[in-house]
């Protein structure tokens, strides 16, 4: 409970205000208040369909949303486009995983970097003198990354090779390699057992420590999102039905209601 | 053998993303140089001007090409049309008394600038779209050089290329033009080999392979895509410059025709998209192949082997090409690149069966 009562006083990092995203007559998010503060882990479930996704896309710029209001840090970013949202240090990972195949574990997570780097065609024709300098040094930072997520071992296979829990790993790395202050976890332990669910939990949590980060956790899985979350969301419908501590959220009869459907003995 | 893995251990960064990390890799290459360095001692002088030199600036433009639809992943089939930019520019440039240098960055630049135009219609389309927006540019770009005197001389023209010197040495005998077209390919080779391994051309492949997850990282696509037309175009018209000048020596429309730019997509495609060596092998099967074809057929009917009408003799060949392409892209679908690649980790892990990957 400590950590709730420090993020309290907390200042906002990303706020979502009367968030709405409609596709065409469908209403995915129905004007969403989101408020995450400071170094806190924020969890958002609900049922499959409710808008979980599409709220990262909004916040994110892929869908940016027709009302309301998406302010980062004091800045709006509703306008902003994906890459832009990049740039101004939110990163995410893909619920399924976003990885570009054929590429080494090394170059997925290079291209974290991508927005520190100056990219040009005339500094690879003059690799030698010019481009390799900043290669060497973004390596050297990835190998921190590498370091801090364990990957050694795969560094140089292709990522395509790798099980699933690894390349969601990787798909860390990546994300993490853009030194994010927000970071947005898509199910980060879809279709993970039981081991890779409790080395993913301790990479999220060392990671959050290590690199001060904000988190944004989509997560199913129940038993992780009580665990770390600080606080929890629920959308159901693309509205949002309960707010609170995780198991204060989990005991709202408004989720119940939600996930396991009414019926009147249970009322 | 020679071609180990074990024992190469790299401490240093650099080492370990040099262009050859495997020693026995790096000797091939050297050995490749030499034998192309001596290539006036060793070859005739037919050979050295009408087969290694052609496919030394078809190889360029493979290579020019095979960045845009292999590294980059955009489609291009009026690649010829590019080049042909190219080498009118820098006619008319040398015409106009520019020094060669001169007028081979102004072809670049030229090319590139009207490349990135039709690439524009990338930011919009992909896939077959893409190829029938730049068939769309060949055909333009053909009828705007035929139709408007100031460029092609007038319909049915043929513009004689000056004599020009490169870096202080006249490009007349033949042995000036086969290394003036050497240090093209080599630079263009080197080039992309180094995009490849830069932060350029990760951030290309990024927006090839998936490019939500290229713009989530930062990448913005349009601007790569741009980019990817524009360094593309660049070399295509350079090697389209160096193609009229060193080779063809005139320059007519028909040289830079539709059939052009469907060989050089078969040039990219046969030896594998994205690949440099691929590039070189593509370059040489689609140009040589079809000589030493012919030249095969017209042996066996002379010893009296083959003993059929001249008309079908003529077309035994063509026959025989088009098999031949369609067997390799069945056999190896990745192009010969794969098929050297297959070579190279049997004998990476020799005398074991398998690779790690």
């Amino acid at each position: 409970m400590d950590a709730t009562e420090q993020s309290t006083a907390a200042a906002t990092t990303l706020a979502c205000e009367q968030v709405t995203r409609r596709f065409g007559g469908l209403e995915a998010l129905k004007s969403v208040d989101v408020s995450i503060r400071q170094g806190e882990i924020y969890g958002l479930v609900g049922p499959n369909g409710s808008g979980k996704t599409t709220l990262v896309n909004a916040v994110t710029g892929f869908y940016p949303p027709q009302e309301g209001r998406i302010v980062f840090e004091n800045r709006t970013i509703n306008h902003l486009r994906p890459y832009q949202v990049a740039a101004n240090g939110i990163a995410r990972t893909f619920q399924n995983v976003a990885l570009f195949k054929g590429m080494s574990v090394l170059d997925n997570i290079l291209l974290g970097r991508h927005t520190f780097m100056r990219p040009s065609a005339l500094a690879s024709l003059f690799y030698w003198w010019w481009a390799q300098k900043e290669e060497v040094r973004h390596r050297t930072q990835v190998e921190e990354i590498i370091d801090l997520l364990q990957l050694e071992s795969v560094r140089d296979e292709s990522v395509d090779v790798l099980p699933l829990g690894m390349q969601k790993r990787v798909e860390l790395a990546r994300a993490l390699a853009a030194e994010p202050r927000f970071l947005i976890l898509d199910e980060p332990m879809a279709g993970m057992n039981q081991e890779e669910k409790e080395y993913m939990v301790r990479f999220i949590l060392d990671a959050q420590e290590a690199l001060n980060l904000t988190i944004l956790l989509i997560e199913h899985h129940m038993d992780v999102v009580t665990a770390i979350c600080d606080r929890v969301a629920v959308l159901n419908n693309g509205e949002k039905i309960a707010e609170g501590t995780a198991r204060e959220a989990i005991k709202d009869p408004a989720v119940v209601a939600a996930y396991i459907g009414k019926s009147n003995d249970a009322a | 053998m020679f071609y180990r893995l074990s024992g190469v251990h790299h401490t240093r960064y650099q080492s370990a993303r040099q262009l050859w990390p495997i020693p026995a890799d790096r000797r091939i290459v050297w050995g490749l140089l030499a034998l192309a360095l001596l290539g006036p001692l060793i070859l005739s002088d037919l050979y050295l001007s009408s087969y290694a030199l052609p496919w030394l600036v078809w190889t360029a433009a493979a290579l020019s090409l095979t960045l845009l639809m292999g590294v980059a992943g955009q489609l291009h089939f009026g690649f010829a049309a590019v080049m042909a930019i190219g080498a009118y520019t820098s006619i008319h440039i040398v015409r106009a008394g520019w020094p060669f240098e001169i007028a081979l960055i102004g072809a670049g630049l030229t090319t590139a600038v009207i490349g990135c135009v039709f690439g524009a219609a990338a930011l919009r389309v992909k896939g077959l779209y893409l190829v029938m927006a730049t068939l769309a540019m060949q055909y333009l770009v053909d009828w705007v050089i035929i139709n408007v005197p100031a460029i092609s001389g007038g319909a049915q023209a043929t513009l004689q290329t000056p004599d020009v010197r490169f870096l202080f040495v006249p490009l007349e005998s033949d042995i000036s033009l086969y290394y003036g077209a050497l240090l093209w390919t080599v630079i263009v080779t080197v080039f992309v080999l180094n995009i490849k391994r830069t932060s350029f051309g990760r951030a290309l492949v990024a927006v090839r392979d998936k490019d939500y997850a290229a713009s989530i990282i930062g990448v913005n696509s349009f601007k790569y895509k741009l980019l990817a037309f524009f360094t593309s175009s660049f070399l295509g018209g350079v090697s389209g410059a160096i193609l009229a000048f060193c080779y063809y020596q005139a320059v007519t429309p028909e040289q830079f025709g539709f059939n052009v730019s469907i060989q050089l997509v078969a040039m990219v495609l046969v030896g594998g998209l994205g690949s440099v060596v691929g590039a070189y092998l593509g370059a040489g099967f689609v140009l040589l192949a079809p000589i030493f074809l012919t030249n095969f057929v017209a042996f066996l009917s002379n010893q009296g082997l083959l003993d059929v009408s001249t008309n079908l003799l003529s077309h035994i060949p063509l026959m025989a090409y088009g098999a031949l392409i369609i067997g390799f892209l069945l056999f190896e679908p990745l192009g010969l690149a794969k098929i050297y690649d297959n070579i190279r980790n049997y004998f990476l892990v020799w005398p074991f069966r398998h690779s790690r990957s």
